[in-house]
């Protein structure tokens, strides 16, 4: 990428935040998360780790806040004091990264390893990376991980590096990472369908977390496709790309449940959460 | 060198009766599209390929193959033998069974293919060695390089050593592959920047994985 790339995709960086979404996208890969049916078993974030080549770092690590898990399901609990049964107030959220339109981390890159492309993804190109750890300084969803260590020398002990996937690579030290929406087999999809000259069709790229979700929590699409499920949950939900929407507490049908995270923040994140149903306890 | 699209017109097959007052518009038309079609094509078509050559180190294989016999001598096909590179991300050594469905019959007595025939009969494969081997990060597919820069120019097929050329150098003129591109970033880029037109990606995740 020259400089002029470099350039080009900070201004549209800016636009994005700014018009909403001007990019021509070939595709835009979204995601939809249904809270109310997640039951917390962590399936996807297995799924990731044994899709992604992830790293287990061990127990010192990760208390240390280094683990490198692309796809964690974040614990929250009602904090009633009169709750009989605290436990019952627990909530999950599936947090990965949100493949935002106008990422926050793209501009602070020195080097442009982490850009936009034409598939509405950020991506982040690991030999590019040079580890200055500002895009995720500056991630307000936290989901930047980053290689402190060589993971790979004890993470896979012989013959556990046969089940590396191939096509992804292995992180070494040094190099930031993140949910990447499964891009390689997004690649691999698209490859086909180049090949047979036709269209991907919704349901074929699909991500290793939307696949292992026991409870179909996950849908995975494209909205570029108007005909697709998650366009379809996106409309039905009125949550829009790009717009400054401040979803919550405003919405007159109680029935939609769709949100963004810190969507006031105008990032304009690609996974719509529906948010979860409580009954009293 | 740009190559060119050979194909046959084929407009100019599929005249087979046309009345004679007709007949001058219609040669009008054919003059048009003679004239017109193959600049228009060649516009379309041309490709231009990788630049750069590169020193490559002698790879030692278990058989001396020499590639100048099959395919300068014999005009075998690359993709007789390296039948997977218009179906998968790699091109493939062949089987053994391959070398002999020929070598059964033919040259029976050279050393080297009684060498190939004792690797057959202890069915154990020859530990052929990679020569073009590109790093784990880099994604490329043979498939969809040849069904741009082959299938979909019409390009003749079995003219198909020049487009595997671009990448191989003339292996026709070699015995054992050896590396005489570089194949570095700029290699590829290079070419994808300068053959925009035929749909070559400009963006690091199509290749960078």
């Amino acid at each position: 990428m020259s400089l002029d790339n470099i350039l080009n995709n900070w201004s549209d960086y800016r636009k994005g935040a700014e018009e909403g979404g001007h990019h021509d996208y070939e595709h835009r890969w979204t995601m939809a998360i249904n809270l109310d049916v997640c039951i917390g078993c962590n399936a996807c974030s297995v799924a990731c780790y044994a899709e992604n080549n992830l790293a287990v770092v061990g127990k010192e690590r990760f208390e240390k806040g280094q683990a490198m898990h692309w796809m964690r399901i974040e614990r929250y609990w009602d904090q009633a004091a009169d709750m009989e049964h605290p436990e019952q107030g627990a909530s999950f959220l599936p947090m990965l990264c949100q493949q935002c339109g106008a990422a926050t981390c793209e501009p602070v890159c020195p080097v442009a390893a982490t850009y936009h492309t034409p598939d509405g993804l950020n991506a982040q190109v690991y030999n590019r990376c040079i580890g200055s750890r500002y895009c995720s300084n500056n991630c307000p969803f936290r989901v930047r991980y980053f290689n402190f260590y060589s993971y790979y020398e004890s993470a896979w002990p012989s013959p556990m590096e046969q089940q590396l996937n191939p096509d992804i690579s292995v992180r070494d030290k040094g190099v930031m990472e993140k949910c990447t929406f499964c891009v390689q087999r997004i690649r691999t999809v698209k490859d086909r369908a180049k090949m047979e000259d036709r269209s991907v069709v919704d349901g074929e790229a699909m991500t290793a977390c939307a696949q292992a979700c026991p409870t179909s929590a996950i849908v995975f699409g494209d909205t570029m496709d108007e005909s697709s499920a998650v366009s379809q949950l996106w409309k039905k939900h009125q949550v829009k790309r790009g717009t400054y929407q401040s979803t919550r507490g405003e919405k007159a049908n109680p029935n939609l449940r769709g949100y963004r995270i810190f969507e006031e923040l105008n990032v304009d994140p690609s996974i719509m959460y529906l948010e979860r149903v409580r009954e009293d306890v | 060198m740009v190559v060119s699209n050979r194909s046959v017109n084929p407009s100019a097959r599929r005249r087979n009766f046309i009345g004679p007052a007709k007949m001058g518009f219609v040669c009008l038309l054919a003059l048009m599209v003679l004239l017109v079609a193959p600049t228009a094509m060649a516009e379309k078509y041309s490709v231009t390929p990788p630049t750069g050559v590169y020193e490559g180190k002698d790879v030692k294989q278990p058989i001396e193959f020499p590639h100048n016999t099959h395919v300068k001598e014999n005009g075998i096909n690359c993709m007789y033998c390296h039948t997977y590179a218009r179906r998968s991300k790699v091109a493939g050594i062949p089987p053994t069974s391959k070398c002999m469905g020929c070598h059964k019959v033919i040259a029976t007595d050279k050393p080297r293919i009684q060498k190939l025939t004792k690797y057959w009969e202890d069915k154990t494969p020859p530990p052929w060695k990679k020569v073009h081997d590109l790093p784990d990060f880099v994604h490329f597919t043979h498939e969809k390089h040849l069904k741009t820069l082959v299938f979909d120019r019409e390009f003749p097929v079995e003219n198909v050593k020049e487009v595997c050329a671009f990448c191989h150098g003339e292996l026709e003129n070699m015995t054992v592959a050896r590396k005489v591109k570089p194949l570095n970033m700029g290699f590829c880029v290079r070419c994808h920047i300068e053959n925009k037109e035929l749909g070559a990606p400009g963006d690091c995740w199509k290749c960078h994985k």
